[in-house]
């Protein structure tokens, strides 16, 4: 049995507004996460799941509660937590194999082998012959495969993703959707996966933690017992996938996320 | 290839046609003798006359005199601007600012009497005008530049690793860049106009100096021939950077 | 949302600028950091004025006296008040022409494609040089001034309003022209509008090259005015009037500004763009 790698208790953020007024976005959430697990984060708007998401990354502060991974306390960003954004992120100056190289390159590993390292990965990710191009002359999905490829280079234990497929059309994020299940199968790395949707969330997971919104909190944790490898045709006519997608549903509909005025 | 060339050579003269209009007007209007060439010289006066001049070694120094006063002026600018910007973008807004504002609209050639007084009628004067005024569009550049960085960016550099001084020079910096060089842009034709403004006002040398030695013997050409020199290297300055930043790979965002 | 986001919607919702304001809303907290630069910059040269020890840096309390001598003497506040009419005359001719000029720049892309190139000829050429050939041209009188410094606003002008014009919803001029609406009513009544918060900056800009225009014009040509008060002194070493005089046009332009800023805040009070608040 693994163990947990990631732990969260009574996480709560609470946001203040210069006029007095203040939101909470999360509230009391506990959550552990074993090491090599696949986890969703699933929930409407506003549900505080991206915030959730970079407080386990360092990027904000909590107001109250702890996450701790391995052990250690999270207080700021580090590599072994890598993040990848739905707005890619990519630096525009730096070409794709600089982009990819970065994270290996902050850590002083030699150029040469930084080099081999990258290409490998751009390789698996079939983006090989434009290691030389700028970011902007990828399309949308070639640049979120770019950004997977930066952040696996430095080989995070825990890859944290933000809705990294919703800028994509349908057609694309299904091949990245089955992409990064390939790059996962390989390793079997931590992966906090934020999304608001359903089957994308029961397609990828082996867990599911569902939020309700205003404030932030946990609803409900689903687990997803499908077998693995993971296959799309196979899973559509499979009944306990879709009895899983239709209460996923049913769930999200109840939750009518309530507006808070200033914040919206 | 051949066929690439005069396609662009094309797209040039299209996009130029107006200007060199109005020089055609112009020349025929002096040249046909509609204005007297004592009120307004023809274009090609002046360029024959800008041609001789440049012929003259004791011309050129002139132009040497400018050209030290706006390089110093402008390079001392880009350095100061680029440190204060940077540091009212990391945190020294709330100190730097209201004083950035307050200066900000004061016309900085008002200044001048006074760095005439402080530093005297050579180099040091005129320098001193250029750095005051360079100042404040690079700052403004270099704060906005910096601010604008997008967070997932920053975010993207500290959890691959990166420190505090990594993520300003390897992240802040070229993101700024774009905007750096379009201030740079707008400093160097600033530049150009006060150090040419100052040699007009007082000084004993310098392009400016030579536009006020003209018109005090009503030489007219001779009037024309500076302003136009300094017209030139503004613009040419301005369009090596215009260039410079759509060459860039950041300017696409 | 992080707090920065929520300062930056607030700050949309409210038309003003978003840069962080230290003191937010008090009274206090609006003065101080108007006032406090004010102080360092009075404090730093009073220190090197004493420190320097020397004629051509005298203390602040002689230049409050010339300053005072100055508000006080009828012959110096009509050379000032004449240059500032000058001023305004120049700038109201800019705003005649300049204006609707770039405004249909804007929405012609032929006579964009037509003027811009000059534009951008014109731009490094510095404005108040041209004062001495102006003069030769139309004399030394009130007209050659005006005209420089209409030349020095013009150019500021033209662009923004070229590109508030050309920044105009499209959907709202169609709605203008299916509602029957010709062309030169279109331009008063839904470019112009909406064109307002970038031409109202390209007048925040015009104010001060106008200003700049007229000083520079007027140290060049000598006979009366700021300029000339202010070269005068210089002339005649008469010190603490020079730094006096660089006051002045300095209050002058400090004073326009912000009286400006806040006339261009409450007009576009509408406007949900964000407007940079710094020159």
């Amino acid at each position: 049995m693994a163990e947990n790698l990631i732990e969260i208790e009574g996480l709560r953020k609470q946001f203040d507004a210069p006029g007095g007024q203040s939101h909470i976005a999360l509230e009391g959430i506990d959550l552990a996460v074993r090491e090599g697990e696949f986890v969703s984060i699933l929930g409407p708007s506003g549900c505080g799941k991206s915030t959730l998401l970079y407080m386990v990354g360092g990027f904000i502060a909590p107001s109250a509660g702890r996450i701790r991974v391995a052990g250690t306390a999270v207080d700021r960003p580090g590599p072994d937590r890598g993040p990848v954004f739905q707005e890619f992120a990519l630096f525009p100056w730096k070409t794709v194999l600089q982009n990819v190289m970065y994270g290996l390159r902050v850590q002083n590993v030699p150029k040469a082998m930084a080099r081999a390292r990258a290409m490998a990965l751009l390789d698996m990710v079939n983006l090989g012959p434009y290691a030389d191009f700028f970011p902007k002359q990828l399309s949308g999905g070639m640049r979120q495969r770019v950004a997977i490829a930066r952040t696996l280079a430095y080989e995070p234990r825990i890859l944290l993703m933000d809705e990294p497929f919703g800028a994509l059309d349908a057609h694309t994020r299904t091949n990245l959707q089955n992409e990064l299940l390939g790059i996962w199968e390989r390793d079997r790395k931590t992966v906090l996966f934020v999304t608001h949707g359903v089957d994308e969330a029961v397609f990828l997971s082996d867990r599911i933690v569902v939020m309700s919104a205003s404030p932030g909190r946990v609803d409900e944790i689903v687990v997803v017992d499908l077998p693995r490898p993971r296959v799309r045709a196979e899973l559509l006519v499979d009944r306990r996938y879709q009895d899983l997608v239709l209460h996923l549903e049913a769930r999200l509909e109840v939750m009518q996320p309530s507006r808070t005025g200033a914040f919206s | 290839m051949n066929r690439v060339r005069s396609s662009t050579a094309w797209y040039w003269l299209g996009s130029i046609w107006p200007v060199l209009l109005v020089l055609a007007l112009w020349q025929g209007v002096t040249a046909g003798g509609l204005i007297g060439p004592q009120l307004l010289p023809s274009p090609l006066a002046i360029a024959e006359r800008l041609v001789e001049r440049l012929q003259q070694p004791e011309f050129l120094f002139q132009i040497g005199q400018t050209l030290i006063r706006l390089g110093l002026g402008f390079a001392i600018a880009l350095v100061a601007g680029m440190l204060l910007g940077a540091a009212m973008a990391l945190g020294g807004e709330r100190w730097l600012g209201p004083l950035v504002r307050l200066l900000a609209p004061v016309p900085k050639i008002a200044l001048y009497p006074g760095l005439v007084l402080l530093f005297g009628y050579g180099h040091a004067s005129k320098v001193a005008l250029v750095v005051a005024d360079v100042v404040f569009p690079i700052i403004y550049a270099t704060y906005h530049g910096m601010r604008s960085v997008q967070p997932k960016l920053v975010w993207s550099a500290q959890a691959a690793g990166a420190g505090a001084g990594a993520t300003i020079l390897g992240v802040l910096l070229p993101s700024a860049t774009p905007s750096l060089l379009t201030g740079c842009r707008i400093g160097l034709v600033i530049a150009c106009i006060n150090v040419f403004l100052a040699e007009m006002i007082s000084s004993t040398d310098g392009l400016g100096h030579l536009l006020i030695v003209a018109a005090r013997s009503y030489q007219v050409v001779d009037m024309f021939v500076p302003l136009v020199l300094i017209s030139l290297i503004g613009l040419c300055l301005a369009s090596a950077l215009q260039w410079l930043r759509n060459r860039l790979p950041a300017a696409a965002a | 949302m992080s707090p920065g986001a929520v300062r930056g919607a607030r700050a949309r919702a409210t038309g003003v600028a978003a840069l962080p304001r230290p003191g937010g809303r008090h009274l206090l907290g609006r003065v101080l950091p108007l006032v406090l630069p004010l102080l360092f910059v009075a404090l730093v040269w009073e220190a090197c004025s004493r420190w320097a020890q020397t004629e051509e840096m005298p203390g602040l309390a002689e230049i409050g006296a010339a300053f005072v001598a100055i508000l006080g003497s009828p012959r110096d506040l009509a050379g000032v008040s004449a240059s500032l009419w000058r001023m305004a005359a120049g700038f109201a001719l800019g705003l005649a022409i300049a204006v609707p000029v770039g405004l249909a720049m804007g929405r012609s892309p032929a006579l964009a494609r037509a003027l811009n190139p000059i534009t951008t000829m014109v731009y490094p050429v510095p404005k108040a040089a041209l004062m001495p050939i102006i003069m030769l041209w139309f004399g030394i009188g009130d007209l050659s001034k005006v005209l420089v410094i209409f030349l020095g606003v013009s150019l500021p002008l033209l662009y923004h309003s070229y590109q508030g014009a050309r920044s105009v919803d499209e959907k709202l001029v169609w709605s203008a022209r299916a509602m029957g609406m010709r062309a030169a009513p279109r331009l008063v009544r839904i470019v112009l509008p909406g064109a307002l918060p970038e031409v109202l900056l390209g007048c925040r800009v015009g104010i001060a090259m106008a200003l700049i225009t007229m000083v520079s014009s007027e140290m060049i040509a000598r006979q009366d005015g700021a300029g000339e008060l202010l070269f005068n002194a210089l002339d005649m070493a008469v010190y603490p009037e020079v730094y006096a005089m660089i006051l002045l046009i300095a209050l002058i332009g400090l004073g326009l500004d912000f009286g400006f800023e806040r006339l261009r805040r409450w007009l576009v009070r509408w406007s949900d763009t964000l407007q940079a608040n710094d020159a």
